[in-house]
């Protein structure tokens, strides 16, 4: 596949997984890719479909978040159906960007309010339980240094009520600026591992933060060699939406300084 | 009621005082303080206002629609010579809806009224329903609205069931047969359905926004064979054979002209009316029209009646409202939620609307402070069409931008106004000669608009409309 010039998205969960306009997320890695000379194909792998063989030629995937109900339907399908094939392309170096619940699908579980367990695809090693309050805000996220991100603050929001736990070793994503995060508690927000990052950041994600799609995208391109443009693109009317999201976000008032004053961040409740 | 009740009076008085007080500092409207102050004293004021005798009580409630369907409903009930109230300054949560009935109370705390008419928020409606025990309760439907607040769309439609759960034995739920969510509520033997049958206004599946619902009987995918706005249309499950309920009030036929007019013919119990002229626009606009018909019909109003109310209704706040800005027109709607936008923008698209779009994005807690439901809007179809030019505006402008150029918008056509005055400047400035140039706004961002407007002599505060 040397000096091809193309690449395909696996999209799981397209119409079950689109809950904070994920759709973005896609938007935004099809227009990078054709900046970057490249084209991306966008395959959706959903509930009725997603072979082994619809997995195996897909270049990398994407996963949304959803709400709760999609999220038990889903589940079954994700973790039997495809993830044997799933599994096989992430070990082999294809990225995985995952958002809200579909981050949480990617951990050992899920366990309800109700107390039931929904089993995740154990790719991330960690697991996820039902939070008594949810975090809801826009966040601000310091990206870790090894991801090599060109610009590594991460902007989003975030609207979850899980809290999700990390097996010592698994690195977070980053740690947070401003906002709840994994738990509401730790400072850790996200995962990595390899290819594959996990995020609670919806907003959607990509198009505020161009250095992250372009991860992806050289991520993908890197495993399957192929040949794509890698420098700096124009970015200004990103950087602008950037710039008007941080300023809001840092305007607010949750702040990580109230934690390190003993106080607990203000959040607001789940209705 | 008792016969004295001294509490409940010290507590209309406190509600009056502070609306007087409010008005008169110029802190706004007051439409939700004096109820604050009056809940504060008296916490069981609206069960026993409501409790009023002769008093009907009509809540209506659902994501989109709210404000135009309680308008509908109050123009109904004046033609049919009824004495009637409401919140028309659209406070919708419980201490709104406290405020209004407070204003609507005389100082001894009888409510002198045939129909108090209250919109109320999703969230709000279970409560509202056991405090004031309502006759008639209007669910029109749940889209995706506010994230940040109202949290996921079934959340949103179980608290619509809890709502009619809490109906007095006797009410009428008027139910949305074209959303399924809300078409599988249970509202007993005295349920009312309305909905949409002309198949001319199948938009030809289901929007990039819609919130597919699943069988609310067995889980499944439900097939849509129409699909008129949002995930509203005609369906039925596969898998069980559910299927959407025959609504008893019905609009058959939908004839929409410009953005601020349609023709329909509605049929129902006892005959029809039609075609009937309603300064409103769009299949979402047709079935609030239904709505109404339909819970006036609960109220006891007479086709006629109901054919004479829709002739004179004026639309609300900014429901497509024209205002004059510097020897121009600018024509303002309300898109607050990606299903709200979606239906205006097919709506200003349809109508083909001159030059120039504007669009306004606010973040404010009214607004919901999540604004990613714009990348769910279909905004890509402005690509390849649609006016020349498109003013974005509000504290969420860049973002706008970034949404525009990622649906397929040349930089050229995108004119970055972030405030109020500066975005009417541009719209004003390229707006075609007599025809008003259409924006779409997010809530808050309709009230700094509307206020740069009052500021210019050009319009009236919106809390003494229709009051």
């Amino acid at each position: 596949m040397t000096g091809s010039r193309s690449l395909r998205l696996g999209v799981l969960y397209p119409r079950e997984m689109n809950l904070y306009g994920d759709r973005g997320n896609v938007l935004a890695l099809v227009r990078r890719a054709a900046l970057r000379g490249v084209e991306l194909e966008v395959t959706t792998l959903g509930l009725d479909g997603g072979d082994p063989e619809e997995i195996q030629s897909c270049s990398g995937f994407l996963i949304g978040g959803g709400q709760d109900l999609d999220q038990l339907a889903l589940a079954h399908d994700l973790v039997t159906r495809k993830g044997p094939a799933l599994r096989e392309q992430v070990s082999s170096g294809a990225p995985l960007l995952a958002v809200c619940a579909g981050y949480q699908l990617l951990g050992d579980h899920y366990r309800t309010a109700a107390g039931d367990l929904i089993p995740g695809l154990g790719i991330l090693p960690m697991r996820t339980e039902a939070g008594r309050r949810r975090l809801v805000g826009n966040i601000l996220v310091a990206a870790s240094p090894g991801l090599g991100l060109a610009n590594p603050l991460l902007v989003g929001f975030e609207n979850h009520s899980g809290r999700t736990i990390l097996d010592p070793g698994l690195p977070p994503l980053g740690r947070v600026v401003r906002g709840g995060g994994n738990d509401g508690d730790s400072g850790a927000e996200g995962a990595v591992l390899g290819p594959v990052i996990g995020t609670y950041l919806h907003g959607p994600l990509l198009p505020k933060n161009p250095a992250l799609a372009d991860w992806w995208l050289f991520t993908a391109a890197d495993r399957t060699g192929t040949t794509i443009e890698r420098s700096q693109l124009d970015d200004t009317a990103e950087e602008a939406a950037r710039r008007e999201a941080i300023r809001i976000t840092l305007s607010g008032s949750r702040s990580r300084g109230y934690r390190l004053l003993g106080r607990r961040p203000r959040i607001r409740r789940t209705g | 009621m008792t016969r004295a009740d001294p509490r409940l009076r010290l507590a209309v008085l406190g509600g009056k005082a502070t609306a007087w007080a409010s008005r008169s500092l110029g802190m706004g409207g007051g439409t939700t303080l004096p109820g604050d102050v009056a809940r504060a004293i008296d916490p069981r004021i609206l069960r026993k206002l409501g409790a009023s005798p002769r008093l009907g009580i009509i809540l209506v409630t659902g994501t989109n629609g709210k404000t135009t369907t309680s308008a509908l409903l109050r123009q109904i009930a004046a033609a049919a010579g009824w004495r009637t109230g409401g919140n028309q300054s659209g406070s919708n949560l419980i201490y709104g809806l406290t405020a209004a009935t407070v204003a609507q109370a005389d100082l001894r705390g009888r409510m002198e009224l045939d129909w108090l008419v209250l919109e109320v928020d999703e969230l709000s409606a279970a409560l509202a329903a056991g405090e004031l025990r309502p006759g008639i309760l209007v669910v029109l439907n749940a889209f995706r609205d506010q994230l940040d607040r109202s949290f996921e769309v079934d959340q949103v439609a179980a608290r619509l069931g809890e709502a009619v759960a809490a109906l007095p034995e006797g009410a009428v739920a008027v139910l949305n047969s074209d959303d399924p969510r809300i078409a599988a509520l249970e509202g007993g033997p005295n349920a009312s359905h309305f909905g949409i049958e002309d198949r001319e206004l199948d938009r030809g599946g289901l929007p990039e926004s819609a919130d597919r619902p699943v069988c609310p009987r067995c889980g499944g995918s439900l097939r849509f064979d129409a699909v008129y706005y949002g995930q509203c249309g005609d369906y039925h499950c596969p898998a069980c054979g559910w299927s959407r309920p025959s609504p008893a009030v019905r609009v058959t036929r939908l004839l929409t002209a410009g953005l601020d007019h349609m023709e329909l013919n509605l049929a129902g119990p006892g005959g029809g009316a039609g075609p009937l002229p309603v300064p409103l626009a769009g299949a979402h606009n047709a079935a609030n029209v239904a709505a109404a018909a339909a819970a006036a019909l609960a109220m006891g109003a007479s086709w006629e009646q109901i054919r004479r109310g829709l002739e004179e209704f004026r639309p609300a706040f900014g429901r497509s409202q024209v205002v004059p800005w510097r020897q121009s027109q600018v024509r303002l709607l309300l898109a607050k939620n990606p299903a709200g936008m979606e239906a205006s923008l097919e709506t200003v698209l349809g109508a083909g609307s001159g030059p120039v779009l504007g669009l306004a994005l606010n973040d404010g807690i009214a607004d919901g402070t999540d604004i990613s439901w714009i990348w769910d809007v279909e905004f890509e179809r402005l690509a390849s069409g649609g006016p020349r030019w498109v003013v974005l505006s509000g504290r969420r402008a860049a973002e706008l931008e970034l949404r525009l150029r990622y649906a397929g918008l040349d930089g050229s056509r995108l004119l970055l106004r972030p405030g109020a005055e500066e975005a009417l400047d541009e719209l004003a400035a390229r707006a075609a000669p007599g025809l008003p140039a259409p924006a779409l706004l997010t809530y808050t961002a309709m009230l700094a608009w509307h206020r740069a407007v009052v500021g210019t002599g050009g319009a009236q505060p919106f809390w003494t409309e229709g009051g």
